[in-house]
C-alpha cells in the first residue's frame, strides 16, 4: 500500500519536472508515449477488467482524432472543446457498436469489434470530402487552452496538457474499477453465468464499460491530432488495435497503470529501433514473447507479485 | 384452479404446473407438477439423467420450459429470465462449482449481495453500497464457517470450502427459496456431514425454503421434510422419507438400482 502510494507520488513528481530536464524532442517523444498510454489504459477497462477482448479499439482513437482535427481546423475552437468533441464522438459511435457486439462473447465479440472498426476505417479512407481520404487531415493547429488563455503551441505546454489528461483519466478509471459498477465488471470477467444467476443481466454492464473505454480512447485520439498536427486513416487500422492488445499484455492486464507503461515500452522500442531498421517489429515481438513467457501478468503484475512476496 | 394439484391451505412458495422441457426428441422433464410450502426442505432425487438439474434450470430460469408454468408466491414467473427470478427471491447453487475464482472469498459473497440490493451502476464512489454489502457478506461467511478465509482467493480454497462458498453466496442474497444442486457432490464423508449440519443451520436461521438435488441418500433422508422422485423426467412419487423408502415403484426405479 505505502510503496505503491510512494511510487505514484514519485511518478507525479517526475512528470512535473521532466519538461525542465528533457530536450525538446525527448519531451515530444514522452508526450507520444503518454497518449499511447491513455489509449492502452482505456482498452484495459474492457479487456482486463471485464474480460472483453476487442480487436477494434483503434477505431475510437481514430474517431477522437478526426473529430478533434475537424473541430480545430474548421471551427478554430480551443483545444478542450476539440477534446470533448473527440471523446463524445467516440462514445456515441460506441453505443450502437457495443449494443451489437456485446450480444456475442469471446472470439465472436472480438470479430464483431474488428468488423465494425474496419468498417469505420473504410469510411475514413473513402469519405474524401470530410476526412481527406488516405492523405488524412493535415495542419491541425494547437489552439490555446481557452480564448485569451495560455497558448499550447510550445511542446512544454502541450506536454502538460497531455500529462494532466492522462493522470486525470487514470484517477477516474481507478475510481470506476473500484466502484460497485467496477466490481460487477470483474465478476462478469470471472464467471458470466454465475453473474446472471445472481440476479443481473451482464449486457448493460458490458455496453456501459465499452462506451466508457471508447470515450477515453477518443480522448487519446483527440490529443493526438493537435499534437501531431494531423489525423489519418492509419490510426484506425486494425494493426493499431492489435498493438493496443500487446501494450496491455506487456504492461500488465487489469492494472490500468500497467498498460500505460506497456504502451510506453512498446512505442520506445519502435521509436529507438525504427531509426536503425524497418524490421523493428521483430524485436518488439521478441520482447512481447519474453514477457508473456517469463513475466506473466506483465511488468506491473510481476512487480506486484514480487512486492507481495518480499 | 388446476386439476393437476390439490392446493389446500396457504399458497405454496413454489409451484410448478405440468412443467416440461424437451431437447429435440429427448423429453428431459415432462409434466412435473409439484408444490413446495414455505419453510419446507424438499429433496428431489432420481437416477442419473432423471432430469433433476434440468428441473432446477427451469425453476431458476436458466432454461425456458417447452411446456407448463412456474409459480413463485402465487405469481406466474414462467416468462421471467434468470436474473429477474433471482431478484424476486430465488437463489441457487450449481452442481459443478460456479464461483468467481480470481476474486477473494469475501468479494464472491459481497458481489452476490450487491447484485441483489442494487446501485450496481454507481460508476464513482458508492462506498455506502460497498460497506452495506460487505457487512451482509461477512455475516453469511460466518454462518457458513468461512469467515477466517475471507481474504483468500476463491480459487485457492479446497473443493469442500468452495461448495460452502457457493452456498454462502446464495444465502447472503437472503432469498425466500434456495435451490441447492448436489451440495455434497465430491465431498468426503466428514465434509458431507459438516455440510448437512450447515444446511440445516442455514435453513433454520434464515427461515429458508430449500429445494435440494442430491445423490447421497443418507443426506436426503436426514435433511428432507418431503422427497420428490424423478424418473425419466417424470415425477413418480412424492412423500416423507418413510413413505419414499416404502414405495415399491421408487425402489424399483432407483433405490434398488444402487445395490
Amino acid at each position: 500500500m505505502i510503496p505503491s502510494r510512494l511510487s505514484a507520488l514519485a511518478a507525479l513528481v517526475a512528470l512535473a519536472v521532466v519538461p525542465w530536464v528533457l530536450a525538446r524532442h525527448q519531451l515530444s517523444l514522452l508526450t507520444d508515449l503518454l497518449i499511447a498510454g491513455l489509449f492502452a489504459m482505456s482498452l484495459d477497462l474492457i479487456m482486463g477488467y471485464t474480460g472483453m477482448v476487442s480487436f477494434g479499439h483503434a477505431a475510437y482513437f481514430g474517431l477522437g482524432a478526426y473529430a478533434s482535427a475537424l473541430v480545430l481546423l474548421h471551427f478554430a475552437q480551443p483545444v478542450p472543446v476539440a477534446l470533448l468533441a473527440g471523446a463524445l464522438l467516440a462514445g456515441a459511435v460506441a453505443v450502437p457498436v457495443g449494443w451489437f457486439s456485446t450480444r456475442a462473447t469471446g472470439i465472436y465479440f472480438a470479430m464483431l469489434t474488428l468488423a465494425f472498426a474496419q468498417f469505420l476505417y473504410t469510411v475514413a479512407y473513402k469519405w474524401r470530402d470530410l476526412t481527406g481520404g488516405s492523405d488524412g487531415i493535415a495542419g491541425v493547429p494547437k489552439t490555446p487552452l481557452f480564448w485569451g488563455g495560455p497558448s499550447l503551441a510550445s511542446s512544454r505546454a502541450f506536454y502538460f496538457l497531455v500529462a494532466a489528461c492522462v493522470v486525470l483519466s487514470l484517477f477516474v478509471c481507478r475510481a470506476v474499477v473500484r466502484s460497485p459498477f467496477g466490481r460487477a465488471l470483474q465478476a462478469i470477467r470471472e464467471n458470466e453465468r454465475r453473474f446472471t444467476s445472481l440476479g443481473r443481466d451482464p449486457r448493460p454492464f458490458k455496453l456501459v464499460v465499452f462506451v466508457i473505454a471508447a470515450v477515453f480512447a477518443g480522448l487519446a485520439g483527440a490529443l493526438f491530432a493537435p499534437f501531431r498536427g494531423f489525423a489519418s486513416p492509419e490510426v484506425m487500422f486494425w494493426v493499431f488495435s492489435g498493438q493496443g492488445l500487446m501494450m496491455v499484455i506487456m504492461g500488465g492486464i487489469g492494472t490500468l497503470v500497467g498498460p500505460v507503461l506497456g504502451a510506453m515500452l512498446f512505442i520506445l522500442i519502435q521509436e529507438v529501433l525504427s531509426s536503425y531498421t524497418e524490421h523493428w517489429m521483430i524485436f518488439t515481438g521478441v520482447v512481447f514473447v519474453l514477457i508473456v513467457i517469463f513475466l506473466p501478468g506483465g511488468l506491473v503484475g510481476t512487480a506486484r507479485r514480487l512486492g507481495a512476496r518480499g | 384452479m388446476t386439476p393437476l394439484l390439490e392446493t389446500r391451505g396457504p399458497t405454496p412458495l413454489l409451484e410448478t404446473r405440468g412443467l416440461g422441457r424437451a431437447f429435440g426428441a429427448l423429453q428431459a422433464v415432462a409434466g412435473v407438477s409439484l408444490a413446495v410450502q414455505p419453510m419446507e426442505l424438499r429433496a428431489v432425487i432420481g437416477p442419473n439423467g432423471a432430469g433433476k438439474t434440468t428441473l432446477f434450470h427451469l425453476i431458476s430460469g436458466l432454461l425456458a420450459p417447452t411446456a407448463g408454468h412456474v409459480l413463485f408466491r402465487g405469481d406466474d414467473v414462467t416468462a421471467l429470465a434468470a436474473p429477474a427470478r433471482c431478484r424476486r427471491g430465488i437463489s441457487r447453487t450449481f452442481q459443478i462449482t460456479s464461483i468467481f475464482p480470481e476474486l477473494s472469498v469475501l468479494e464472491n459473497v459481497r458481489i452476490a449481495v450487491q447484485l441483489k440490493i442494487g446501485d450496481n451502476f454507481r460508476l464513482l464512489g458508492g462506498r455506502a453500497v460497498l460497506e452495506a454489502s460487505e457487512q451482509r457478506a461477512r455475516d453469511s461467511l460466518r454462518l457458513l464457517g468461512l469467515d477466517d478465509r475471507a481474504d483468500e482467493l476463491a480459487s485457492t480454497l479446497p473443493h469442500g470450502d468452495q461448495r460452502l462458498l457457493e452456498i454462502a453466496m446464495a444465502a447472503a442474497q437472503e432469498p425466500a427459496l434456495l435451490l441447492l444442486d448436489e451440495p455434497t457432490q465430491g465431498l468426503s464423508p466428514e465434509d458431507t456431514a459438516a455440510t448437512v449440519a450447515v444446511i440445516r443451520q442455514v435453513a433454520r436461521e434464515r427461515k429458508l425454503t430449500i429445494i435440494l438435488v442430491e445423490h447421497d441418500m443418507d443426506v436426503v433422508f436426514d435433511l428432507a421434510d418431503r422427497i420428490s422422485v424423478l424418473h425419466f423426467g417424470q415425477l413418480i412419487a412424492e412423500g416423507t422419507a418413510a413413505e419414499i423408502r416404502a414405495n415399491a415403484e421408487v425402489q424399483k426405479a432407483y433405490l434398488g438400482g444402487l445395490d
